[in-house]
């Protein structure tokens, strides 16, 4: 199920939480949603979950307007959307089995068919025979999973996530996107990211919208905006990614820097130009140098994308020259303003 | 040494059917009161139904029905006993004004009990589609439940205390034998007794319901 937002605000007082957001959220993709603290995005994820009515706007359910439903209607499409959360949120009155059957319990499904479907739910997400478990004996990662089956119980069209792996360890966050990701597949899921962590877009993310003070600031491909981000906000999660490492390719995820002086131009390669020599042969065929102060190459939803961070020193319009033959040749170039 | 007992035996009775039945009524008085409160107060704190207008106006009610001296709002409750039960004097009669007594207190237990639930929960169960109902029954309550059983023990002591201040004036039960005999007789013995089987009841309760409370705890 796809997502539209059209002018999408919402104010608290004086403050735009949201202001005039326009999204597209395409069906069956994991699309990220991010920002920093205070960018609106906890906001942005309550007003499309349903859970706040914006002050202006409309959003959309494939083609059904859903942010002016009747109390009954808001009701029923709440039950077909999953939602799971930073701090689990889980009924610490309940056991796992019984989180898990909550939401179809509110549904008034039939108890058989409810313990039938808890023990698939619990196989799902990889927790068989924990149903009897209390929350309070569940690890962070294990609690984050029966939240995950909780919000699939009644087979939802979408799942948010609302900072669900914020709280937990690198290797779990790892372990929950790798789930999420499989579920997505499986299930024909839309499933929207609220995160803070660059991370987590990386590993799991197909597209993104970055997130400034209420507004969209940048949004596309997660391997568009990687290669070519365009907004300083965009540019700063990017600059300030950690290596963690995604679980196939360990190796290649941090940019090595070798010298922290320097570094004028940023120059960003996509797929196949991660192999080729572009600078020696720019080299050659301009009265130009690089000097490379740091380099690297991320593996970007399945795509290569590198980074180099280097001087280029010559006689300025050699150096012009240079910089626009790199641009025909494919390579996004960023001069910082010294 | 037999009228003794007798006496006790009996006056015991009395004030264990004074608080047992005017905890049950005020808990039936009280909990839609004190979860009213919760779910029409401030969104932050488990108001799922913010009325606030609604809720200052309960929240005063409930204020004044407890700054009320309690053999005072006895006494003013007589007619309504009357009505109720026929009479005004004797331990079924006490019933009335202790559970009305009782009331705003609980309600404000079971209230602040009910604000502790966290509001990610509710918020998540909100988001799974449950109704107001839902929430009050399947989630707040159950969330709310080891809070709520060491308020019912506050309750239950708090009664214990109001229904020996009932024998005072007509009510039966232990207050009411320690004045007549030990006070006004000038039976210590009778005295004695009735002041440590109120002490016993009060320790009982306590003990039993830390134990319901924190195996409640544990089983989460």
């Amino acid at each position: 199920m796809g997502i539209t937002m059209k002018n999408l605000s919402r104010a608290y007082g004086s403050l735009h939480a949201v202001f005039d957001v326009n999204l597209n959220i395409p069906a069956n993709t994991i699309y990220g949603i991010i920002g920093k603290s205070g960018a609106g995005k906890s906001t942005l994820v309550r007003l499309i979950s349903l859970l706040e009515r914006p002050d202006k706007g409309e959003i959309y359910y494939n083609d059904k307007r859903v942010d002016n439903l009747a109390k009954e209607d808001l009701i029923a499409q709440r039950r077909k959307i999953g939602m799971i959360f930073q701090n689990f949120n889980l009924f610490s009155s309940r056991n796992a089995a019984r989180n898990i059957a909550y939401p179809l319990e509110i549904a008034d499904v039939p108890k058989e068919e409810i313990k039938k479907r808890v023990v698939e739910l619990l196989e799902l997400v990889g927790l068989q025979g924990r149903g009897k478990a209390p929350i309070s004996t569940l690890s962070g990662g294990q609690k984050q999973r029966v939240a995950i089956a909780r919000a699939l119980a009644y087979n939802p069209d979408i799942l948010f996530c609302d900072e669900a792996t914020s709280a937990l360890d690198p290797q779990t966050t790892r372990s929950i996107l790798n789930l999420l990701k499989d579920l997505q597949k499986k299930m024909n899921l839309s499933i929207v990211m609220i995160t803070h962590q660059m991370e987590v877009v990386r590993d799991a993310c197909e597209y993104v919208a970055v997130l400034e003070d209420g507004s969209v600031v940048e949004e596309g491909k997660v391997v568009d905006v990687f290669a070519s981000p365009s907004s300083p906000t965009t540019k700063e999660f990017l600059a300030n990614l950690s290596p963690l490492a995604s679980a196939e390719i360990p190796k290649k995820d941090s940019i090595i820097r070798w010298s922290e002086e320097g570094g004028r131009y940023i120059l960003r390669f996509r797929g196949e130009k991660t192999g080729e020599p572009v600078l020696s042969r720019i080299q050659k065929k301009f009265d130009v140098e690089f000097n490379i102060r740091a380099g690297g190459v991320q593996y970007v939803a399945n795509e290569e994308v590198g980074t180099l961070v280097c001087d280029i020193i010559g006689e300025s319009d050699e150096v012009d020259k240079a910089v626009s033959a790199l641009q025909l040749s494919g390579i996004i170039v960023e001069e910082e303003n010294v | 040494m037999g009228t003794l007992f007798t006496l006790v035996w009996s006056a015991t009775a009395q004030t264990l059917i004074m608080v047992f039945s005017s905890t049950l009524f005020s808990l039936v008085l009280g909990l839609p009161l004190g979860i009213l409160l919760c779910i029409t107060g401030p969104e932050e704190v488990g108001g799922i139904i913010p009325k606030p207008l609604l809720n200052n106006i309960l929240g005063r009610i409930v204020n004044v029905l407890r700054s009320f001296p309690f053999i005072i709002l006895m006494i003013l409750l007589f007619p309504l006993s009357r009505i109720i039960v026929g009479t005004s004097i004797g331990t079924a009669a006490t019933i009335v004004p202790l559970s009305i007594a009782a009331a705003p207190f609980v309600a404000r237990i079971i209230e602040s009990a009910v604000k502790e639930v966290d509001p990610g929960v509710i918020q998540a169960a909100r988001a799974m589609g449950s109704t107001t109902n839902q929430i009050i029954w399947k989630v707040l309550i159950p969330e709310a439940m080891p809070a709520l059983a060491s308020g019912v023990t506050l309750t239950i002591i708090n009664l214990i205390g109001y229904s020996a201040m009932a024998g005072a004036i007509g009510g039966g039960g232990l207050g009411d034998l320690a004045i007549r005999y030990g006070y006004q007789r000038f039976r210590v013995d009778v005295m004695f007794v009735s002041v440590i089987i109120i002490l016993l009841l009060v320790e009982i309760v306590q003990v039993v319901g830390n134990k319901i409370s924190s195996r409640m705890m544990a089983r989460r």
